[in-house]
């Protein structure tokens, strides 16, 4: 073997086995990577959006997206890592997420035209601290006064709340502006009369998955509608439990012999109740109702991502 | 005696110095371009919450506005600079060509340059904006890309006035503080003025008006918001452009006709 040869083979064998060694060690050190303590977890934002206008050479819009897409990864990762069984949407103080403001701020700041923060906010804020959430909405409006659909956002929170008498102030504020649509007249009237009614909730979540591109904001709001159908079930299948009971002289086992009667209600909106392939009655994603035997009255099964009331 | 106009000569000189650039592997910088725009168009659906329409034109727009300075700055440092290096000066001078033609050719030759990567690349960023469902923006961008030419036409004269009197590595530098203040101009007169101290106020007061003011050209944020820029605007925008970029070809060109090569 000639002297050159050997050297490349050397040089080869050299090589492979340095690979190797950084292969393994790599996964050694990400084995032995020390986690930060969960309290270090949210690093405090140092940089305020409105101080960075005007320095940042005309990229504001793109800041402001930064900023928009961190706080998308921000409450996302909080969800994703909470290691609860059920997280209820409507209160999410569980989690901590006290940043989702600030970026928000930040990013509304940098592009008061940003309408997805504000979408955002009015969803996810009113769960986290309402305050939060209605300054940012009425910074919105204060910026955007060509925007009915802010104040649909306001009326949306103050509702959120139980504060119907605000809600349809939102909303009148809203019908004075130009373009606004008919659904605005009607919510205004709709909070004064029936604010807590189930109806007022479907209108609004229709239209929130209607106006609003956002994933997000349209997850968020096909929930609540699945939500709203759902209490609508439950009402249904617990008028029927109530027959049964004075029929039969006890509650119903299960929901197999009730079928006669469920087949006779109608629920609203023309829907029908929903089976699973196993003819399961189930909820409208897909986990099985039970029946509560203390009260005869029906309730969301163990896994159901609804709550009880 | 001269047997070509200057306009002649001058358009010459711009075309062999687009054709150089285009020599020098200038326009590369579009593929990486390409990449991150395609890259952003896949990418981002899922980190934007469905906005990936906004966010494509915000990255694309500073992306060709950040391309667009790092070839004016860099190239225009050395559209002179290489000349004299290279000798080539030299021949170019034994014909009958004048310096303010020689000037005026090569910082329109870069101009030139620069539109044809701004307008490959807006054509990128607008096809991006329909692989994503956001068709409705491109009419916007497109505003926003001529102010970004505009903006890149006179980062060339600022480059062009430095290398005239200055080593590349300084023009460079130089330029870029051109293009960074330029942004911030309007801001840091505002902050001096919140300061409360004289001397700021006029040292910013100053640098506002020496130094061009970019933020004139400043629209990306409002594009991705779906706006156009006003008749106005633009046309305050060209004016300001033409004004100021002449007052830099003609200082470049004064200090360029003293200079001995030797």
């Amino acid at each position: 073997m000639s002297k050159g040869l050997l050297q490349y083979l050397v040089s080869g064998v050299l090589i492979a086995a340095g690979f190797a060694a950084v292969f393994g060690l790599s996964n050694y050190l990400e084995r032995n990577r020390v986690s930060l303590p969960e309290a270090y977890e949210d690093e405090d934002l140092t940089l305020q959006g409105k101080r960075l206008k005007g320095f940042v050479l005309g990229g504001e819009g793109l800041m402001a997206d930064w900023y928009w897409m961190q706080s998308l990864q921000y409450l996302g990762g909080k969800l994703v890592r909470s290691e609860s069984d059920f997280i209820d949407l409507g209160d999410l103080r569980s989690l901590n997420p006290r940043l989702l403001y600030p970026y928000l701020d930040n990013a509304t700041d940098l592009d008061p035209k940003l309408m997805a923060a504000y979408t955002y906010g009015a969803t996810m804020l009113p769960a986290i601290d309402v305050n939060q959430a209605i300054t940012l909405a009425q910074k919105g409006i204060r910026d955007n006064p060509e925007s009915w659909n802010l104040h649909h956002l306001l009326g949306y929170i103050y509702w959120t709340q139980k504060d119907y008498e605000k809600a349809a102030e939102a909303y009148d504020e809203g019908v004075k502006i130009n373009g606004s649509p008919q659904f605005m007249k009607l919510m205004a009237a709709s909070m004064r009369n029936q604010g807590g009614s189930r109806e007022t909730a479907r209108s609004m979540f229709k239209q929130m998955l209607s106006d609003n591109p956002d994933q997000q904001t349209q997850s968020n709001a096909e929930f609540r509608l699945m939500e709203l159908d759902a209490l609508d079930d439950r009402d249904a299948l617990n008028g029927a439990l109530k027959t049964f009971s004075e029929e039969h002289g006890r509650c119903a086992t299960g929901w197999s012999e009730m079928i006669p009667l469920l087949r006779n209600i109608r629920l609203p909106e023309g829907r029908d109740f929903k089976l699973d392939k196993n003819d399961n009655l189930v909820d409208p994603k897909g986990e099985p109702y039970a029946i509560d035997p203390s009260n005869c009255t029906a309730r969301p099964g163990p896994d159901s991502a609804f709550p009880e009331s | 005696m001269r047997s070509n106009s200057p306009l002649k000569t001058i358009l010459t000189i711009a075309s062999n110095t687009f054709r150089e650039a285009v020599r020098d592997r200038v326009l590369y910088n579009l593929v990486i371009f390409v990449l991150l725009i395609i890259a952003c168009a896949i990418l981002l659906g899922d980190l934007t919450d469905g906005n990936e329409a906004r966010t494509i034109v915000n990255i694309g727009l500073n992306a060709i506005l950040v391309f667009g300075a790092f070839i004016a700055i860099f190239v225009g440092v050395s559209l002179v600079s290489k000349e004299i290096e290279k000798r080539t000066v030299f021949a170019i001078f034994a014909k009958p060509v004048r310096r303010s033609e020689f000037v005026l050719g090569k910082y329109l030759g870069l101009c030139l340059t620069l539109l044809v990567n701004v307008v490959v690349m807006g054509v990128g960023v607008s096809l991006a904006l329909i692989y994503v469902k956001g068709g409705s923006l491109i009419y916007s961008i497109w505003g926003s890309i001529f102010l970004i030419v505009l903006e890149l036409a006179i980062l060339t004269a600022v480059a062009i006035l430095f290398s005239s009197f200055s080593t590349p590595a300084l023009s460079a530098l130089l330029t870029f503080f051109v293009f960074i203040i330029g942004h911030m101009s309007a801001s840091l007169r505002d902050l001096a003025a919140g300061l409360g101290s004289k001397f700021a106020v006029i040292f910013f007061d100053v640098i506002y008006y020496l130094l061009p003011n970019l933020a004139h050209y400043s629209f990306r944020t409002e594009a991705a918001n779906g706006m156009v820029p006003t008749g106005p605007m633009v046309g305050g925008a060209v004016l300001y452009t033409i004004i100021y970029s002449s007052i830099l070809l003609l200082a470049s060109t004064l200090i360029f006709q003293r200079r001995n090569f030797k």
